[in-house]
């Protein structure tokens, strides 16, 4: 389906939600994210997966809520809801405070979590009617993440999503929104380059093992040394589809520990002595070395190992501190390494570019939030108008039924007829266009005014 | 009719060539969504004009220099298709997709008259012979420039100018399978070629059609592209030496194709 049809079907699934839905209906985002609330908050918050349906039906039973979703992933927890409206008097509960429908909410929070509203309470944020529409499409399209960019939030929020949708908590008005959120995502992904850089430093490794090899299936991937960002970054090359490995320790038992940690069913691991590896390090296509033993690769043992290799290329990550491969040898043709400074550096430069494209981002998310906002207050104008022409459209046919009975005698021609028929549809037309054109008006002024 | 189709597929060319690099150099997809379908369709029309042109003229093969050079146009036309679809690459298209404008071009608006009185021009495997050799020349073409690239995307690695490397080189290894893959394509492309216009020299004017130096030429260029083959798949020549390599022999191809005008026998217009 093309995003032109696709966009209609959704401005149609708006405009029928907004007539099923009372006028009064007001939509409210609360929830707690990494900016507002501590993990020690956030992990009480927490609803975890096999919990999320009965939590979210629990809501969507909640008196005054007609619909209603829970998003929760490590770094935030948030309840969409649709609630009655309220008078806006009564709703003040407490000048400056609050209002109902948010209390309604954090009380749900505090009955089905055990946790007190005032632990809550100074880390909640709440958005209303637009901007819960433009947090939503920000928090979809990875803008309000904690690394911007990151593809699992998107995930989530559809998990969610399903999740309401089964428990008959996500209905009429939601299930538009969500939805077009989701297109809006799509299209933050497609228009900008959001998505396409790596931020962390295994990632970033891996990344430019895909420069270098493509497809990482079926490589080899050579240990030398052990340690944290190691196994990380070793981790990082085998999801991206490397199948062997092979470590290299001083302590053999220790290289056998880190093969055994990390073999799958899918994962061939093997050890090797440290006194063989220059004659082993062939059968490596990517090298990690973190041994901090200084000069383990130098030019000459690189091109050695090329030769073996018949000149396919070799790359050297590099995360010892001092360098255990001889910065020469990424002059060697075949050749790259990549030391711990090389990687952060890329890791910073994409950050700088995530960030830059996150204002385009945040562009389309704006453009994107008005356009919805428009539609959901133009659907009734565009009802009454409907309503308006087929109820003027009805007196003009019971005229000319009128008026063509009347003339049964002397019947007019075809032409006449047809003559007639325009005049008339002419002068409804005409007729009607200042009450429509008031109307258009009287809703973008609503819409100004809110 | 024939020239309307030959001068839609330029302008086809033109519009693919321009989309392709935001599509590659800025890694803005939308642009492919133009770059593709120009190119696609510009290879049909082209396809469609150079077979009307052959249909309309009782013959089936190309006989002039302008119709021979807007076939091998569309040869690398086709080729970046395959190689976009096999690859998910547009990169080849910075290259190859002006280059087929610059075929396509002169023939278009500035068609060329000649004729040839061969008999041979009817027959299919003068076709087959031509339709060869022009094969071989658009996959030494690619694999020239996929080692280009390669050369370049190694720099940018080992220069780690990490700014650059989001974009639109393919990985290192992809590029050096479109070079070998493009090479061993080629050979029995130009092998077959060169046999079945051996051949067929052989017949119609006998054994002095291989002093010619067209045809000696055409002998050193085999020689050179089994050799190359030879040893880019022994050695694993690839980077800086493969691109020397590939580009002593694509001079060799160029100066046999040069050589027509020195030939005797091997001419587009009548001798």
């Amino acid at each position: 389906m093309s995003d032109l049809t696709r966009d209609s079907v959704q401005d149609a699934r708006v405009e029928e939600a907004v007539r099923s839905t009372p006028q009064t209906s007001k939509l409210l985002l609360l929830g707690v994210s990494h900016t507002t609330a501590p993990i020690a908050v956030r992990e009480r918050l927490a609803i975890p997966g096999d919990r999320l349906a009965d939590a979210t039906r629990t809501l969507a039973h909640q008196p005054g809520i007609r619909e209603a979703l829970i998003l929760s992933t490590c770094n935030r927890v948030e309840i969409l809801t649709v609630q009655d409206g309220v008078n806006e008097e009564n709703a003040e509960l407490r000048a400056g405070k609050r209002q109902a429908p948010a209390l309604s909410v954090i009380q749900f929070l505090h009955e089905y979590l055990q946790i007190r509203t005032t632990d809550i309470e100074p880390h909640v944020y709440e958005y209303h009617e637009r901007d819960a529409i433009r947090h939503l499409f920000r928090v979809a399209s990875s803008l309000d993440s904690m690394v911007v960019g990151e593809p699992q939030i998107l995930g989530q929020v559809k998990q969610s999503w399903t999740v309401g949708r089964e428990v008959g908590a996500v209905k009429t008005m939601l299930d538009p929104l969500l939805q077009r959120a989701f297109s809006v995502a799509k299209k933050v992904r497609t228009e900008t380059q959001i998505g396409n850089t790596t931020v962390s430093v295994a990632s970033v490794a891996a990344e430019l093992a895909r420069k270098i090899f493509g497809s990482l299936s079926g490589k080899t991937v050579l240990l030398v040394g052990a340690g944290k960002m190691t196994d990380l970054t070793a981790r990082h090359l085998i999801q991206q589809g490397a199948t062997t490995l092979l470590v290299a320790n001083r302590t053999e038992s220790k290289a056998q520990a880190i093969a055994d940690a990390l073999r799958t069913p899918s994962i061939t691991t093997g050890v090797i002595p440290l006194e063989q590896l220059h004659e082993q390090a062939h059968r490596a296509d990517i090298v990690i070395t973190s041994t901090g033993a200084g000069q383990v690769f130098t030019p000459e043992s690189a091109r050695a190992v090329l030769q073996r290799r018949k000149n396919r290329p070799v790359f050297f990550i590099d995360i010892a501190v001092p360098r255990d491969v001889a910065p020469e040898v990424n002059k060697v043709d075949g050749c790259f390494v990549y030391d711990i400074d090389d990687l952060q550096q890329v890791a910073m430069q994409n950050k700088a570019v995530r960030n830059r494209e996150a204002e385009a981002a945040e562009s389309i998310v704006t453009r994107e939030v008005a356009r919805y906002s428009d539609r959901i207050s133009q659907a009734p104008v565009t009802e009454s108008i409907k309503e308006l022409l087929l109820s003027a459209e009805d007196v003009r046919q019971h005229e000319m039924a009128r008026i063509t009975h009347q003339l049964a005698q002397q019947p007019l021609t075809p032409e006449q007829l047809a003559a007639v028929d325009r005049l008339t549809k002419s002068l409804t037309g005409k007729l009607l266009h200042p009450q429509i054109a008031a109307l258009r008006e009287m809703a973008a002024e609503r819409e100004s005014d809110e | 009719m024939t020239l309307l189709w030959l001068r839609l597929a330029v302008i086809l060319y033109g519009v693919a060539a321009l989309a392709v690099l935001p599509a590659a150099l800025y890694n803005r997809p939308r642009w492919r969504h133009i770059a593709m379908p120009a190119a696609f369709l510009g290879a049909l029309f082209h396809f469609v004009s150079i077979a009307e042109t052959l249909y309309a003229a009782h013959r089936a093969l190309p006989v002039d220099t302008h119709e021979t050079l807007s076939m091998l146009g569309l040869l690398l036309v086709v080729g970046f298709l395959i190689l976009a679809a096999r690859y998910r690459t547009v990169s080849f298209g910075i290259f190859l997709l002006p280059i087929a404008v610059l075929l396509a071009i002169v023939p278009a608006f500035h068609p060329g008259h000649e004729e040839i009185a061969y008999p041979l021009v009817r027959t299919g495997w003068i076709l087959l012979h031509i339709a060869l050799l022009l094969a071989a020349y658009a996959a030494m073409f690619l694999s020239l420039i996929a080692s280009m690239l390669y050369l370049i995307q190694e720099r940018r690695l080992k220069e780690k100018r990490t700014e650059s490397q989001r974009g639109w080189l393919p990985p290192l290894e992809t590029l050096d399978q479109i070079g070998v893959n493009s090479l061993r394509f080629g050979l029995p492309c130009m092998t077959a070629g060169l046999l079945i216009g051996s051949v067929l020299a052989l017949q119609t004017i006998g054994p002095a059609f291989f002093a010619d130096p067209k045809v000696l030429l055409s002998i050193a260029m085999w020689i050179a592209y089994i050799l190359m083959i030879y040893i880019r798949s022994n050695s694993g020549l690839r980077g800086r030496r493969a691109v020397y390599l590939s580009s002593f022999v694509f001079l060799v191809m160029v100066a046999v194709w040069a050589a027509n005008s020195l030939s005797a026998v091997h001419r587009f217009k009548t001798p």
